[in-house]
C-alpha cells in the first residue's frame, strides 16, 4: 500500500474558526515570544479525499494527505481549579532565545491555540483540547486544497533483499491514566489493542496523536509522529543497509510489575513474528516508564533480537553516576537524547502565550534560567532531534 | 598571567617525612618541579608556591586549607596548579581538595597525579591531568600539565578531556550531535548487527540485594513507607509534588485507616483522584492494621514515613533511603512495606 505525503509552502496558512473559550495567536518564526503550559504540538494536514486527517476510524497511511511545511499548531492550557493535575510539570516552547535551539518549533511559523475552559474537570477539558487542537491542525491547512504542492513524497516499502537485515521500529505509548496517554486512532493507548504491528505511514499520517503531558523534554507530541525522524531514516535505508519490517507499538507505563513484564514480552514476541534481526526501541516520558523499555530490551535479547535504545537521561549535574533511572545488562547499545537536569540560560521574552505565570507561580517572561526538561520534545526519546550528551 | 604552584613539603625542599608536619608556608617564585613546570608556561608566571606538610593537611584539613585558600584570595592568580603528586596518597588528596576548593571559588584550577590516586574523586570540578605512578613521569607530565595551565589561565573554552590531556570528571553534559538520535539509534543497531557493539550512556546501577526473609511476620515491627506523595490533609509541610528535597515522618497515633479528608497525595506524577478517595491505595494502613489485628503482623510502627519519588535523581532517593532506613532501624522495624507509584 502507497501512501503519498504532498507538501505546502507555510504562506498557504488558513484561519481557523471562531470558538468560545479559545484564543489563537498566528506567531511568525523566530518571534521573540515565549509559549507556555505547552500540550502538545501538531503539523497542519488535511486529506483531499474528505477523510480525517487525524482518523478515528478507517485506515491512515494511505492515499494522499497534504502538510503545511514549517507551521506548527501549539495548545496551551493552564488546568483550572485548586487541584492543578499538572502540577510542576511546565511545557515551554521559546520562539526565540537560546530555548528555541532545543526544539525545531523557533524555525516555524506557530499557530497558538489558548484554551481558557469554563469548567468540567480536567479530564473533559483535555478531551475537548485535543480534539479541538487537532481540528484547528486540519482547519487552517484548508487552503492546500485549492493550490500546487510543492513537493510529493511517496511512502512504500518494496520488497528488499532477504540478504539485509531485517528491522523494525519498536515505538512505546504511554497509559499511566489521565493526561498521561497517548492515542492510537484516538484510542488511548490501554485500550488499543498493543502491541500490535502498524505500517510505518499510518503512524506519519495521524494515527498516533499525545495527550501525554509528563516531562515536556521527554514528551513526544503529535508532530512528532507525524514527522517521524526514526521512521524516515528507515524508510531511507531500506533497501539499502536494512530491510525495513514495520514498525510496533507498544504500551509504556504499565502499572505493575507483572504487566511490565507481560508488555515486554509480548512486544518481543510480535517484533519476532515479523522475523525481525534487530530493532530500535523508543521511550515514552520518564521515570518507570523507562523501566518498561528496558524490560523489553532485555526480552527482545532473549528472544534473539538485538536492540537499540533511544533514551533520555536524568541526571543529577553535579553527581557522576548513577546516570540512568533503570537499566539492564542487554541494554549495550543505547542513544542518549541528552541530560534533562541540564540549566537553559536566561531570556527574557517580549510576549508570552499561553499563560503569564509558569504553573510554579514565576512570572514566565523573568524565569531565569529554565531546565531542559520543561521545554517540549527538546530531549524526546524517538530520536527525533540531535540533543545528546556526553561525559565530560 | 599569574600562576600559584602547590606543592608537599618534599617537592618544596623542606624535607621528607620529618617534615611532613609543616603549616601552609608561601615562596616566592617556582620552586622545585615549578621551575621545570614554569619552561612550559606560555604566558603564565609563577608568582609564588604555596607549600604544606602532608601529615599536616590530613590532621588539620579544615585549617590548612583556610590558610591557603587566603593565600590564593591576596595573591589572586589566573590558574592554580598543585604536584604532580604521582601515586601518592596523601600528597594526591591534598592537591585534590585545594584545587577543588579553589574551583569553587572561581580560581581556574589543575591538578596532577595518577589516575588512581584518591585525589582524583577529591579535586571535584577541577581539572586532573594523568601522571605516572612515581617521580619517573616528571618529564613526561610537566609539558602536558604546562599546555593545560597556560591554557585554563587564558580563559578560552577547553576542549574535550581527550583533546585537552585531563581526566573526565564523569559530569553528563548535554551537546548537539551532528546527527538525530534516530539515524544515530539506526547506525548503532546496524553497527551492533554487524558485531560492533558501541552505546552513548553506559548503565551503573547499583542492584540491592534483598535480605533474608522475616523469619516469623507475627513477632515482627512493621513499618510504612512510601514515596507516593501522601501527606496529612493540607500538605503542612509542604511536601513537594516532584523533585523533592526531602522526605517526612507523621505520627499514625493508632488510627486504623488513612482517612480520605485527613490525608492526601500531593504527588505530581500521576492522575491522583482516585487515590485521594481512599489514600489506603497508596498506603495500606486498613489492610495492615487487620493483619495486626488478627496476629498476621506483629505490630504496625507508628511513624509514616513519606517523600515524592517523582524526577528525583537516583543520588537524591539513594539519600533519602539511607536516612529512613537508619531511622528505621534504630527504631527496631524488622519488616518495611514500601508503596511506590
Amino acid at each position: 500500500m502507497a501512501w503519498e505525503l504532498a507538501t505546502f509552502p507555510p504562506d498557504l496558512l488558513g484561519e481557523a474558526e471562531a470558538r468560545d473559550g479559545v484564543a489563537i495567536d498566528v506567531v511568525p518564526p523566530g518571534s521573540p515570544v515565549r509559549v507556555t503550559h505547552v500540550l502538545d504540538a501538531v503539523e497542519p494536514r488535511i486529506r483531499p479525499d474528505g477523510r480525517a486527517a487525524f482518523p478515528t476510524e478507517g485506515r491512515a497511511g494511505e492515499g494522499r494527505t497534504n502538510r503545511l511545511d514549517g507551521v506548527v499548531v501549539l495548545s496551551c492550557l493552564d488546568f483550572p481549579g485548586e487541584e492543578r493535575p499538572l502540577h510542576e510539570q511546565e511545557s515551554i516552547v521559546d520562539l526565540a532565545g537560546p530555548g528555541a535551539a532545543l526544539t525545531p518549533f523557533g524555525d516555524m511559523t506557530a499557530v497558538v491555540v489558548t484554551f481558557q475552559p469554563a469548567g468540567g474537570g480536567h479530564v473533559a477539558i483535555d478531551a475537548e483540547a485535543r480534539r479541538v487542537a487537532l481540528q484547528v491542525a486540519e482547519e487552517v491547512a484548508r487552503p492546500t486544497l485549492e493550490a500546487e504542492s510543492s513537493e510529493v513524497e511517496r511512502f512504500e516499502l518494496r520488497p528488499a533483499a532477504e540478504s539485509l537485515p531485517a528491522v523494525a521500529a519498536l515505538i512505546q505509548l504511554s497509559d499511566l491514566g489521565a493526561l498521561y496517554i497517548q492515542y492510537v486512532y484516538g484510542a488511548p493507548a490501554g485500550d488499543a489493542a498493543l502491541p500490535r504491528v502498524v505500517d510505518p505511514a499510518e503512524v506519519l499520517d495521524g494515527a498516533v496523536t499525545c495527550g501525554e503531558y509528563h516531562w515536556a523534554a521527554m514528551r513526544n507530541p503529535t508532530i512528532f509522529f507525524q514527522r517521524n525522524e526514526l521512521i524516515r531514516a528507515l524508510y531511507r535505508e531500506h533497501g539499502k543497509t536494512l530491510r525495513f519490517c514495520g514498525v510496533v507499538l507498544m504500551r509504556g507505563y504499565e502499572q505493575s510489575a507483572d504487566d511490565k513484564q507481560r508488555a515486554a514480552d509480548r512486544a518481543a514476541a510480535v517484533a519476532g513474528e515479523l522475523g525481525v534481526d534487530g530493532v530500535v526501541i523508543t521511550t515514552d516520558a520518564g521515570g518507570n516508564s523507562h523501566t518498561d523499555v528496558m524490560l523489553t530490551c532485555r526480552a527482545c535479547e532473549r528472544a534473539g533480537i538485538r536492540t537499540t535504545i533511544v533514551l533520555a537521561e536524568e541526571t543529577d549535574r553535579e553527581s557522576t553516576r548513577p546516570i540512568l533511572t533503570d537499566w539492564v545488562p542487554e541494554a549495550d547499545s543505547i542513544v542518549s537524547t541528552g541530560n534533562v537536569e541540564e540549566m537553559v540560560e536566561a531570556w527574557t521574552p517580549e510576549r508570552v502565550l499561553g499563560g503569564d505565570l509558569l504553573l510554579d507561580g514565576t512570572p514566565a517572561d523573568t524565569a531565569g534560567p529554565i531546565p531542559v526538561r520543561n521545554y517540549l520534545g527538546a530531549a524526546n526519546q524517538m530520536g527525533q532531534l540531535a540533543l545528546s550528551a556526553k561525559t565530560a | 598571567m599569574k600562576a600559584v604552584h602547590y606543592l608537599n613539603q618534599f617537592f618544596a625542599g623542606m624535607g621528607g617525612e620529618e617534615k611532613a608536619e609543616t603549616p601552609p608556608t608561601v615562596l616566592e617564585g617556582p620552586v622545585g618541579p615549578g621551575r621545570g613546570l614554569q619552561a612550559e608556561l606560555e604566558g603564565v608566571e609563577i608568582v609564588a608556591t604555596l607549600a604544606c606538610g602532608d601529615d599536616y593537611f590530613a590532621e588539620h584539613e579544615d585549617e590548612a586549607l583556610a590558610a591557603l585558600l587566603g593565600h590564593l584570595a591576596e595573591i589572586r592568580p589566573d590558574v592554580l596548579v598543585a604536584g604532580p603528586a604521582f601515586g601518592s596518597g596523601r600528597y594526591g588528596y591534598a592537591c585534590g581538595r585545594l584545587v577543588a576548593a579553589a574551583a569553587e571559588r572561581g580560581i581556574p584550577s589543575v591538578a596532577a597525579m595518577q589516575e588512581e590516586n584518591p585525589g582524583v574523586d577529591a579535586a571535584g570540578a577541577a581539572y586532573v591531568v594523568p601522571t605516572a605512578v612515581n617521580v619517573a613521569g616528571m618529564r613526561d607530565a610537566l609539558p602536558r600539565l604546562g599546555a593545560l595551565a597556560s591554557a585554563l589561565a587564558s580563559g578560552r573554552e577547553l576542549g574535550s578531556a581527550e583533546e585537552e590531556g585531563y581526566l573526565t570528571h564523569g559530569f553528563r553534559r548535554n551537546y548537539v550531535a551532528e546527527k538525530t538520535g534516530a539515524e544515530r539509534a539506526v547506525e548503532l543497531l546496524l553497527a551492533k548487527l554487524g558485531g560492533d557493539v558501541r552505546t552513548e550512556v553506559g548503565g551503573d546501577l547499583d542492584r540491592v540485594e534483598p535480605p533474608a526473609p522475616v523469619a516469623d511476620l507475627s513477632q515482627a515491627l512493621v513499618a510504612l513507607v512510601t514515596e507516593a506523595g501522601c501527606v496529612p490533609q493540607g500538605n503542612p509541610d509542604r511536601l513537594a509534588s516532584v523533585r523533592a528535597q526531602g522526605w517526612f515522618r507523621y505520627e499514625l497515633g493508632g488510627a486504623d485507616t488513612l482517612a480520605s479528608g485527613r490525608y492526601e497525595s500531593v504527588h505530581g506524577g500521576f492522575d491522583v483522584t482516585l487515590a485521594n478517595e481512599n489514600p489506603n491505595r497508596l498506603v495500606p494502613l486498613d489492610t495492615v492494621r487487620a493483619f495486626e489485628r488478627s496476629g498476621r503482623v506483629g505490630r504496625v510502627h507508628e511513624s509514616l514515613y513519606t517523600t515524592t519519588g517523582n524526577g528525583t535523581p537516583v543520588v537524591v532517593a539513594t539519600k533519602f533511603g539511607q536516612e529512613i532506613a537508619g531511622e528505621l532501624r534504630d527504631a527496631g522495624v524488622q519488616a518495611v512495606l514500601l508503596s511506590g507509584t
